[in-house]
């Protein structure tokens, strides 16, 4: 029987307590110790239940902190052993006077809850409160009421939970998150209802509303992985539920993860929240969804909303589309918007830029709408920096490759159209991808970057000119470099070979030249003062 | 053929000739004589012996095979002689199986191994022989290289005293002594050569001391041979120094009487003098030096040495050769900013590289040390740099700071000049010179002297020289701490000087110490409060590009880490003393190269400032200002694409107009709006300076004067841009957005807050760019980029064989031919052991159950005898028994 011998051990550590306060002053002692025999005056017979009441006050008077922690635990043993007795249990063959004293009893633990769920508000009691609210809670499911039943004590759970997010520190959360919403199945199953409810019942402002959803959002971004087997779930924290109750079901944890996403979400979160939300949307929220079309509103709002947040909701709309089929419609036509001047200079480019390769590696999209995203890409990496050049030129190689009508845009031979004076049909300023006229236009961004500064830059943007002989680039290899990473290849790279010295020695670098020697002043000294 | 065998044999012999009548001592004798006779009798008999027993011959079964393509040519009718093969192979295994068989069991025995002990064919007199000749041999093979034994092959003769006996006034100790002495003229070759240089002297002078003499004449070694020729050559080398020493002496004499010779010569022209000598003898004394100078003369005209391995060149021709190496190098630069060098071969790359520098300076050195140094130490003319060891790059150096430095420099040239007599008095006019001269008085040694006395110091407080080359920043600012800052050059132009690598072999090292010092002084002298003057600078970073021709690598390096400094510590904030970093890389390493070791990072580091710097002061833009001319300056001749540097420069203009702009298609960072222009009509313009960049406290109008000076510098900077830029392909795209701003910053409620100058040059600069816009507009064409020959498709040429065998393998897998013929080989080979295994036992058993036979035979034979002999006996002793019976019988009758 493992609850006695905790119990016992539970019993063993007291004395320490004692021994270790009996060092301090005489005074606890003296309060410790009336504490000690109050309690053992209940255990001994039921005459002393009101003891009960005794400690109950001692374990409330918040000013002495440490009788009161003293007085807790001690009521917690109280409860547990009584609980375990059967003390608490409603039997049959009960005299009407017992079963006032059970109904007495019981409303003292009401009362006791309250004490423990108030406890995790304070700083200095929420970590034993939270681990005495939780035994409580386990003696409360194990032994209350007729056993054949399964009952999960929901109304203690929904306080708890309510108390952590509503006051809890961020230790707290971090605690009940590792100890029993990771572990448990059956606590996370209640929690997410109780969750659930607690946000349903919501009235408050909005910044009361925002700092919820920020502790919300700690608690339930605490699962990174979404159970995907009964295994995974975990244990049971009170005892096995019955195979048929939802608590042991899947996709009952599941629908419930999902109830408590979307509570959450109700709560309406700023811009910076939805950043985290959406990016964790794919990897951590939308498996908790069954039905992920309750997600669609969130994300397509997120996805109109523009700027980043349209980059970061991009994913979660695919994970929609690719798993639910969902129709978005003039997707396209979104995406090609989201190609402003800034994307290319985004710290989510390279997020961005793996999501375009997908959405344009089909074969079936018209040519057209492929050769205006070249056409808006080639323009946008004319202010382009390097790393993004280079993510880009591999792109448009593959595209070229697969849409063999869009490689009019680096070859056309038109003997109609006279030899100069070729006005660019693109407009830039066409939101609709379908009807920019790229197709028709020439990639001279493209060329103008084979002359790029940089050495790699140029040599990766040549490949457009060269002949298509390789199949495809790796776009992975591409994507993650930084002007941090490129000048570290530089100065990775020892000099061997005696650099080239530039075999004139300039007659003149800062000041202007003698007029008469009749070499004209370079640019920094026409533009500078060097005076 | 009719007859019986016997019949068909004699008649065979007959017809050989070999039985019949008897032939008569005529024929008998002719035969002989023909010496056929005998073979030809051998060879019938064999001939009918083998055409008696066909079954000695394996024949195919059914005759010969036709003639069909496939089949391997065999023209040989028999396949095997079975018989033959089997008695062999029988008798084999009699030798090897047998008797191990006959061993089997049997423990010890003495194998003796010695040659030829088993060969019957050898007469003990050939054993023998061959026996001494494998002993010598085998002691002659050097066994062993640490063997000491066999490094004298006479060891055990080998006297060290030959054979003499040891006093100490007798000869022998002179004849050592010669020894040695002889011994040193070869000093460096082994004991061998000298040995073998002993022998061959000893042998020249008709004695006999040779040790190896003692032994028998035999073979000589490889090695032995390639000593005799060392020593030979050497020899013949020691005779002609001999020979080279005696001219040479033989000179030395004639030049000493040189004197006398020439008051010969000259004697004629001062009659006073050889009124004393006889005129006849005069005369004939005078023929014969006239005649032995004109063979001089002609002699050393036809001395090869005396012809000039290359002529001087004109002037014409110097300036060609020098525009030519110009020529060379600009190709050669062309190839590296196209990128070109890299796809060569390294090492090609590498040699190209390295070489032709070096080649080019030799050459230079060479001729011009040919002809110039003899010249100018007789005729007392100014050095020149090139005579001093300077090579052609420093040339130009000196000549430009002849004709520049007039200016600043004057002054304490003049005082300089007073104050230093030395024998170039007033002509050299330059400092750069006259410490290069300072570095002749220290080659020669007459001045050494002097130079060392050191701590002299000019009027201005420079020291004449330093007591050692500063290797660290540290030192440098030691040397220098009392030295105004205007003089430092002169102080590095001394300290080059002084410490120049022809002077010392450890100056070389010190020297690119210096150089990396030098490179650290640079951002120091800049990160002072009072900036020097930046002629000091320019000076500095020439001397450091100077420096850089003898050691890339070191200022390579020293660059390199203090860009690397930059990119760790302050990446997006460089300090002035960056910025004169940039300028120095920009001028002393070719810009325009496609990859560069320095000048990449560089680019990249100032691409990084332009492109993520979110300006917040007025210093940071002046500062991007700056950086932007670097990139224009070093992409002048390259003529690359930055993007950056547009979006920066745009950028500004957008930051400091006095309205704001939308719909810009440039990315826009979140701008303080502290920084536009307000009310600056009254501001006039002027260039940016370095002070600029430095974050300092300004009034609003300095403030205004400055925003107004970086909207001039930016249209500056961005219309030398776009006249760097025009041609590029998408020139439209790029300058189209700086025509906007343009046109907004000449728009009324922008137009209003700018002073009339600046209004002007925005609308001159408009427009310039709308021409330039129009022209791009005008020449743009549809893009052709490939026009590349279509690839072939992969064909392959059929293989032909031109001697196809249809039996062999034609594998074109190389591996798996070579397996297969490996799996044969093993088959075969299997076949054959499992046949001579399976002989084997066949013999085994048939040996076995002969030996049984033989046993059995024995035993059979015994117990015959035996019981004949037991019969014999038996019937002996009964019949000895009857006859005593009959005896008996008859003594009884008798008796009775």
């Amino acid at each position: 029987m493992p609850d006695v011998k905790r119990k016992r051990s539970k019993g063993a550590e007291k004395p320490r307590k004692k021994a270790r306060s009996e060092s301090g002053s005489d005074v606890e002692d003296d309060a410790q110790a009336q504490i000690l025999s109050l309690e053992t005056g209940i255990l001994e017979s039921k005459k002393h239940y009101n003891n009960i009441n005794k400690l109950m006050e001692l374990a409330r008077n918040k000013e002495d902190g440490e009788s009161s922690l003293v007085a807790t635990v001690a009521l917690t043993r109280v409860f547990l052993r009584l609980l375990a007795q059967g003390a608490m249990t409603k039997k049959t063959d009960q005299s009407e006077k017992e079963a006032t004293v059970i109904q007495w009893l019981k409303d003292r633990l009401v009362d006791f809850e309250v004490v423990l769920t108030d406890a995790l508000a304070e700083e200095t009691t929420a970590s034993t409160g939270l681990t005495l609210a939780m035994r409580v809670l386990k003696a409360e499911g194990q032994y209350r009421d007729n056993k054949e039943e399964y009952s999960f004590p929901e109304p203690f759970l929904k306080d708890i939970v309510r108390a952590i997010i509503y006051d809890g520190s961020e230790d707290l959360r971090q605690e009940f998150c590792e100890k029993y919403l990771g572990e448990y199945a059956d606590v996370r199953y209640f929690a997410f209802k109780a969750l659930n409810e607690v946000f349903g019942a919501d009235e408050n402002e909005q910044a009361v509303r925002e700092s919820l959803f920020d502790n919300a959002f700690e608690v339930l971004s605490f699962f990174e992985e979404v159970p995907d087997t009964m295994e995974d779930m975990g244990e049971f924290y009170i005892e096995k539920a019955p195979k048929k109750h939802p608590v042991s079901i899947l996709s009952q944890q599941r629908r419930l993860g999902q109830v408590a996403w979307l509570a959450a979400l109700r709560l309406g979160p700023n811009r910076e929240q939805r950043k985290k939300v959406l990016q964790i949307m794919t990897r951590s929220i939308a498996p908790w969804f069954t039905q992920p079309e309750f997600l669609a509103d969130f994300l397509t709002d997120s996805y109109n909303a523009g700027g980043s947040i349209s980059i970061l909701a991009l994913s979660g709309v695919f994970y929609l589309i690719q798993h639910r089929n969902l129709d978005y419609p003039s997707f396209y036509t979104k995406l090609y918007s989201l190609l402003d001047k800034d994307i290319l200079h985004s710290k989510h480019r390279s997020r961005f830029l793996r999501l375009l390769v997908t959405f344009l590696s089909s074969t079936h999209l018209p040519a057209v709408l492929v050769a205006s995203f070249i056409k808006r890409l080639a323009r946008l990496s004319l202010h382009a920096p390097p790393a993004a050049i280079v993510a880009v030129v591999p792109l448009f190689y593959n595209l070229f490759m697969l849409h063999p009508s869009t490689t009019f845009m680096m070859h056309r031979v038109k003997a109609t159209i006279e030899d100069t004076g070729f006005e660019d049909p693109f407009d830039a300023n066409e939101s609709d991808p379908m009807a920019t006229g790229a197709i028709d236009s020439c990639i001279w961004e493209m060329v103008q970057l084979q002359g790029h500064y940089h050495p790699n830059v140029s040599t990766i943007a040549k490949i457009l000119s060269e002949q298509f002989t390789k199949q495809s680039y790796n776009h992975e290899d591409f994507l993650d470099h930084s002007y941090g990473s490129f000048l570290e290849a530089e100065f990775s790279k020892q000099v061997r070979k005696p650099p080239v010295v530039e075999f004139m020695i300039p007659k003149r670098i800062f000041l202007p030249q003698d007029p008469a020697s009749g070499v004209e002043d370079n640019l920094l000294t026409k533009i500078w003062d060097f005076a | 053929m009719a007859g019986s065998q016997l019949k068909r044999l004699k008649a065979s012999l007959h017809k050989e000739g070999l039985i019949g009548p008897q032939k008569s001592k005529k024929d008998k004798k002719r035969d002989s004589k023909s010496g056929v006779k005998r073979m030809d009798k051998r060879a019938a008999l064999e001939g009918i012996r083998e055409q008696f027993n066909p079954f000695d011959l394996k024949h195919n079964v059914r005759g010969p095979k036709f003639e069909v393509t496939s089949n391997r040519p065999t023209n040989k009718a028999i396949h095997g002689r079975p018989v033959e093969a089997k008695t062999a192979s029988e008798e084999r295994r009699r030798q090897t199986l047998m008797v191990d068989e006959q061993r089997k069991n049997k423990v010890g025995g003495i194998v003796d191994r010695r040659f030829g002990e088993n060969d019957p064919t050898l007469a003990p007199e050939e054993r023998m022989l061959e026996r001494f000749a494998r002993e010598t041999q085998s002691r002659h093979k050097k066994s062993s290289m640490f063997d000491l034994e066999d490094d004298e092959p006479g060891a055990s003769f080998d006297l060290t005293h030959g054979g003499q006996t040891l006093s100490l006034d007798g000869p022998a100790l002179v004849d050592d002594f010669q020894e040695d002495m002889e011994g040193l003229s070869d000093e460096d070759e082994d004991s061998e050569g000298r040995r073998a240089y002993l022998k061959r002297k000893a042998l020249t002078e008709g004695e006999d001391i040779d040790v190896d003499d003692a032994q028998p004449d035999r073979k000589k070694t490889k090695q032995e041979i390639y000593s005799e020729i060392m020593a030979k050559s050497k020899a013949h080398k020691a005779a002609r120094q001999e020979a080279k020493e005696e001219d040479e002496d033989i000179r030395e004499e004639l030049n000493k009487q040189l004197h006398s010779i020439r008051d010969l010569l000259f004697k004629t022209k001062d009659p006073r003098n050889n009124e004393p000598l006889d005129k006849a003898a005069e005369d004939a004394e005078r023929v014969r030096l006239e005649k032995e100078y004109d063979l001089r003369v002609r002699q050393m005209l036809q001395d090869r040495r005396a012809q000039p391995t290359e002529r001087t060149k004109t002037d014409e021709e110097q300036a060609a050769d020098a525009s030519e190496r110009l020529q060379k190098l600009e190709e050669k630069r062309q190839k590296r900013m196209r990128g070109e060098q890299e796809s060569e071969s390294e090492s090609e790359s590498e040699k190209e590289e390295k070489e032709p520098p070096a080649d080019f300076m030799e050459e230079d050195e060479e001729d011009e040390f040919g002809l110039g140094s003899g010249v100018a130490k007789k005729s007392k003319l100014l050095p020149t740099a090139t005579d001093l060891g300077f090579d052609d790059e420093d040339d130009f150096f000196i000549e430009d700071d002849l004709v520049a430095s007039g200016s600043e420099l004057s002054l304490e040239e003049q005082d300089e000049d007073d104050e230093d007599e030395s024998d170039q008095g007033g002509e050299d006019d330059d400092e750069f010179t006259k410490g290069l001269l300072a570095e002749n008085e220290i080659k020669d040694p007459a001045f050494s002297a002097s130079s060392s006395m050191g701590s002299k110091d000019d009027p201005a407080g420079v020291p004449y020289s330093f007591a050692s080359c500063p290797e660290t920043h540290q030192q440098l600012l030691d040397a220098t701490k009392n030295v105004p800052i205007e003089k430092l050059p002169v102080v590095v132009v001394r300290i080059r000087t002084l410490f120049h690598a022809q002077l010392d072999s450890r100056n070389k090292a010190k020297l690119g110490n210096f150089t990396l010092a030098l490179i650290h002084h640079l951002p120091y002298l800049a990160s002072r409060r009072k900036l020097a003057p930046f002629s000091v600078f320019e000076q500095l970073i020439r001397h450091i590009h100077s420096l850089a021709k003898t050691y890339p690598i070191e200022v390579a390096d020293g660059f390199r880490s203090h860009l690397e400094d930059v990119a760790k510590k302050r990446p997006l904030d460089p300090n002035l003393g960056d910025l004169i970093i940039y300028t120095a890389i920009g001028t002393i390493f070719p810009p325009s190269d496609h990859f560069h070791q320095v000048v990449t990072p560089a680019q990249l580091e100032i691409a990084r400032f332009l492109g993520q710097k979110m300006p917040k002061q007025l210093s940071d833009l002046a500062k991007g200002v700056y950086l932007s001319i670097m990139i224009l300056q070093y992409q002048q001749v390259s003529k690359r694409y930055m993007p950056e540097l547009i979006n920066f420069n745009l950028h500004i203009l957008l930051a400091l107009a006095p309205q704001s702009l939308k719909n810009v298609p440039f990315p826009v960072h979140e701008l303080p709006d502290g920084l536009r222009v307000n009310n600056a009509q009254a501001a006039e313009i002027r260039k940016l300076s370095c002070y600029d960049c430095m974050e300092s406290e300004r009034s609003a109008k300095d403030q205004n004067i400055f925003k107004i000076a970086i909207i001039d510098s930016t249209i500056k900077v961005l219309d030398a841009a776009a006249t760097l830029w025009a041609g590029k392909s998408s020139f439209l795209e790029t300058f189209e957005p700086f025509k906007q701003l343009l046109v907004h910053l000449t728009s009324r409620p922008c137009r209003s807050h700018f002073p009339d100058a600046l209004k002007d040059r925005i609308r001159k600069t408009q427009t310039r760019i709308e021409q330039m816009l129009k022209l791009a507009q005008i020449q743009r064409k549809p893009l052709e980029l490939h026009h590349h020959r279509p690839l072939a498709i992969k064909s392959n040429m059929p293989k032909f064989e031109d001697t196809f065998d249809p039996s062999k393998h034609y594998d074109p897998d190389r591996e798996r031919a070579e397996a297969a013929k490996l799996r044969a080989e093993f088959k075969n080979e299997r076949k054959g052991a499992m046949r001579e295994l399976r002989k084997d036992a066949n013999f085994m058993a048939r040996e076995k159950l002969r030996i049984k036979k033989a046993k059995d035979e024995a035993y059979e034979k015994k117990y015959k005898r035996l019981v004949a002999e037991i019969q014999g006996e038996e019937g002996r002793e009964s019949n000895a028994y009857a006859r005593e019976k009959e005896a008996r019988k008859k003594a009884a009758k008798r008796n009775k």
